[in-house]
């Protein structure tokens, strides 16, 4: 285990090289000029060439890509073109945020969708099934954007118990996690209930019910640990999507964190700062990959690695 | 009066008033104002963001500055005098100021400031609005003396600009050309504090403020919250005392609240369309006349805009000094039909319309405006340019001849206040892309002549009727096809006075205040 595990590590590298050089000639290969928009509308040639030294953009690329690989592999990833700061200082400051409220909306997500999920292919076809699945299906449907500023406009405004932006208490997780959530916990409760619909026909089940066995240790120790496979994929990749920071509820709940940044960064073509956070979103990409390939050995004892 | 009452009297009812919680001078006084960016920076030399110099303002002050109305008034100089050729400009200091690490404010401060930005080994971006200036002596402590190498009139208005703040020479010896970005040290009424750059900037209350009794509160926090109803929100629970920009749908809501003020004040951002006066059929002036009738800008203030803007009155808005009022083009769609007829397109043409922004209040302009040219005949293809693009495929198009850019919908606000920064970089011949933003191509020697003339002039008068025939000419030209010029919309806690949008998107908040 410990081997595959270490063989899996050492493989990231070359996947992470080939993302950073097909991301540089990729944000290169962009329209326009970030010195341009840093030096803004009133600039003139003089001051523009000015910038664009600064910058160091007025060296020929493959001397810039050069420089870059160097730098990387010093550790460096460079300062941000918009605000001059290093770029790890500016992924740093606002990764915590974005991982703490992936977390928070993972945690009630996969509690919330999984319970509804496992009641609906229990009670398939029932009202409990019917309800939970009316509720999924909104969650899925129903807008992030809208979903956020409802709430805000009901706890924050109207009753006044939460407040609107900030990440600075517990009540500020609130809102944004609900919000972050919700498409999440539709996305398992869906997921849960197909796996567990399948799990339920399958010959073990009758044979767990017919040696008399209590209807609940049959769901929750023999239908579970089957149906989880595929779920725990899902929430695996939804993981993932989440770590990347939402940019819709970042913007409405004005939370300090990567998914922002990446936007304000394309936007003012930041190279340096979408070159890392794109590095970066590949690296998580990776390593929840591999954690989920190592659940799967500690759900079902049947699955190996050598 | 008072001093004779007798002092145990007074401590008396001072403990009475502590006893009761009512000592109001012991209530710190934190005001939150939230804003529609972050600042990149803080060195105000180095930034083309309005709203970043709206935040360095709180520390950084200049030898001018702009009242709320746009109106240049002294702060850090007393008074100047000009040479009769207009390049020489004496300043007068005002004495007794410091700056908050201590450092007194003297004609060296003044120096060492503009020589920053004029080494062109510093990198700043707001190089060029300082480029004139061929050196700074110091006279005496308090009297410094600039030279221009070219005459230039708006040079008082480039000083009261935010970005020409003079800044402690000993914190910038310590500091560094680079890292004074997050040290700054102004004379301003607040001592920079901390910044955290995703969620705020913090000032606070500078003790030797020269401008007695101010300022009158003890911090303000800089908030930039970049979604507009989040914003609108914050003003709602009392989160914030103060919200630029704001939604127009929320205006009904928030003027229903009896917490808050709603201001709608004017701007002198104006829109308008281009047209590249170098491609066919915009080649054509009756093209350009009939595409300008065919514009309903009443409609269009109202569609997208919801009322908060109004039909532009020329070329250069009211409030830009030296601005010249004139007729808005009328809507008559059926003379427009004749002279595309005239013109040889009796059946219209096709064409694109590109917009420079793709916020929402750009997206319903420019389908309104495909709107209204299809009912003349008129096919536009619309697209909101990301600034990428723009940058890309307008700004930097290196040969005028195959510039891609043809009808484009943008916008200004001329950053000196004065008509020349909304004429000569919009609108002179030297001024057509690459260097600087005449997206139409428009190229008129009479025009040229006139801005020149005016640049270098110091006589008022003089300026004023160069700009005014300068303006009717580019009016008659038709260039452009002005649409609206834009109003500001912001609001307030009830308990919060003295901040104010000025008319260039800027925040005047100079004597900002809370009542208890």
């Amino acid at each position: 285990m410990l081997h595959y595990f270490l063989k899996r590590l050492l493989g990231l590298l070359p996947t992470l090289l080939i993302v950073s050089v097909l991301v540089f000639f990729f944000v290169h290969m962009l329209p326009g000029d970030p010195a341009r928009l840093v030096a803004g509308q009133d600039a003139d040639e003089q001051t523009l060439a000015l910038v664009r030294s600064e910058l160091g953009l007025d060296k020929p690329l493959p001397q810039q890509f050069v420089t870059y690989f160097t730098h990387i592999f010093e550790g460096d990833f460079g300062r941000s073109i918009r605000t001059r700061r290093p770029v790890s200082t500016e992924i740093a400051e606002r990764f915590m945020p974005t991982l703490l409220l992936t977390l928070t909306s993972m945690v009630w997500a996969v509690i919330f969708g999984m319970t509804i999920g496992i009641a609906s292919a229990v009670y398939r076809n029932r009202w409990p099934d019917r309800l939970g699945m009316t509720l999924a299906v909104s969650g899925i449907s129903f807008p992030a954007f809208a979903l956020g500023m409802l709430l805000m406009q009901i706890f924050s405004v109207g009753l006044g118990w939460l407040p609107t932006v900030g990440a600075d208490s517990w009540k500020h997780y609130i809102l944004p996690s609900l919000t972050l959530g919700a498409a999440v916990a539709a996305v398992m409760a869906r997921f849960t209930r197909a796996s567990f619909v399948d799990v339920l026909h399958e010959d073990f089940v009758r044979t767990a019910r017919a040696k008399g066995l209590n209807e609940r240790i049959v769901i929750l120790k023999h239908c579970l640990r089957n149906a989880l496979i595929p779920v725990v994929t899902m929430m695996g990749l939804q993981f993932g999507f989440l770590l990347g920071g939402s940019i819709v509820v970042e913007a409405v709940f004005n939370w300090p964190g990567v998914g922002r940044l990446l936007v304000d960064a394309v936007a003012q073509r930041d190279y340096p700062v979408i070159q890392a956070l794109v590095l970066m979103f590949s690296l998580e990409f990776i390593l929840i990959n591999l954690v989920v390939d190592l659940l799967y050995g500690v759900i079902n004892p049947t699955i190996r690695y050598s | 009066m008072k001093s004779s009452l007798p002092r145990g009297l007074t401590i008396a009812s001072g403990l009475l008033a502590l006893m009761l919680g009512t000592a109001p001078a012991l209530a710190a006084k934190d005001v939150v104002l939230a804003i529609g960016g972050q600042p990149e920076t803080l060195d105000p030399y180095n930034t083309n963001t309005t709203l970043t110099t709206a935040v360095t303002k709180s520390f950084y002050q200049g030898l001018f500055e702009f009242d709320k109305d746009l109106k240049v008034r002294p702060v850090l100089a007393e008074s100047y005098t000009v040479s009769d050729d207009g390049l020489v400009y004496t300043f007068k200091l005002r004495e007794g100021v410091k700056f908050h690490d201590g450092t007194d404010f003297n004609a060296e401060a003044v120096k060492v400031s503009f020589e920053r930005v004029l080494n062109p080994e510093n990198k700043l971006a707001r190089y060029n609005q300082f480029n004139r200036i061929d050196k700074v002596e110091v006279v005496s402590p308090y009297v410094v003396k600039i030279t221009l190498k070219d005459a230039f009139g708006p040079f008082i208005n480039s000083l009261a600009h935010a970005s020409a703040a003079i800044i402690s020479p000993a914190a910038l010896a310590k500091y560094g050309n680079k890292d004074i970005a997050f040290n700054p040290v102004g004379t301003g009424p607040f001592v920079f504090e901390d910044w955290k750059q995703t969620d705020y900037v913090k000032v606070k209350k500078f003790d030797g403020y020269w401008k007695k009794d101010f300022p009158k509160v003890d911090s303000i926090t800089w908030k930039p919250v970049l979604e507009n109803n989040t914003r609108a929100a914050m003003l709602q629970t009392g989160e914030a005392d103060f919200a630029f920009p704001l939604p127009y749908e929320q205006t009904a809501a928030l003027q229903a609240s009896d917490k808050l003020n709603v201001t709608i004040s004017p701007s002198i951002i104006e829109r308008y369309v281009s047209f590249n006066t170098l491609q066919k059929p915009f080649d054509d002036i009756r093209v350009r006349q009939a595409i300008n009738y065919a514009i309903n800008k009443e409609a269009l203030a109202k569609v997208a805009f919801n009322g908060f803007a109004s039909p532009a009155e020329g070329i250069v808005p009211e409030g830009v000094l030296y601005a010249h009022k004139m007729q808005p083009w009328p809507y008559d769609p059926a003379k427009a039909r004749e002279l595309l007829k005239e013109a040889g397109y009796p059946n219209g043409f096709e064409s694109i319309l590109w917009s420079a922004y793709t916020t929402t209040t750009a997206q319903k302009a420019i389908q309104f405006l495909q709107q209204q040219l299809a009912q003349v005949g008129i096919k536009v293809q619309i697209q909101a340019l990301e600034p990428g693009q723009r940058t890309e495929w307008v700004q930097s198009a290196p040969d005028p001849k195959t510039a891609k850019v043809r009808m484009y919908y943008a916008g200004w606000s001329s950053s000196t206040g004065e008509a020349d920064w909304a004429l000569r970089p919009l609108l002179s011949t030297e001024a057509w892309p690459p260097k600087l933003n005449n997206t139409a191509y428009y190229s008129n020697e009479e025009v040229d002549a006139y801005i020149a003339k005016a640049l270098r002039s110091v006589k008022d008068e003089e300026k004023a009727e160069l700009y005014k025939k300068a303006q009717e000419q580019i009016f008659k030209d038709a260039p452009w096809a002005p649409l609206v010029t834009e109003k500001n919309l912001y609001a307030t806690s009830k308990r919060l006075s003295g901040v104010y949008v000025m008319p260039d998107g800027n925040i005047e908040a100079s004597e900002i205040a809370v009542s208890e």
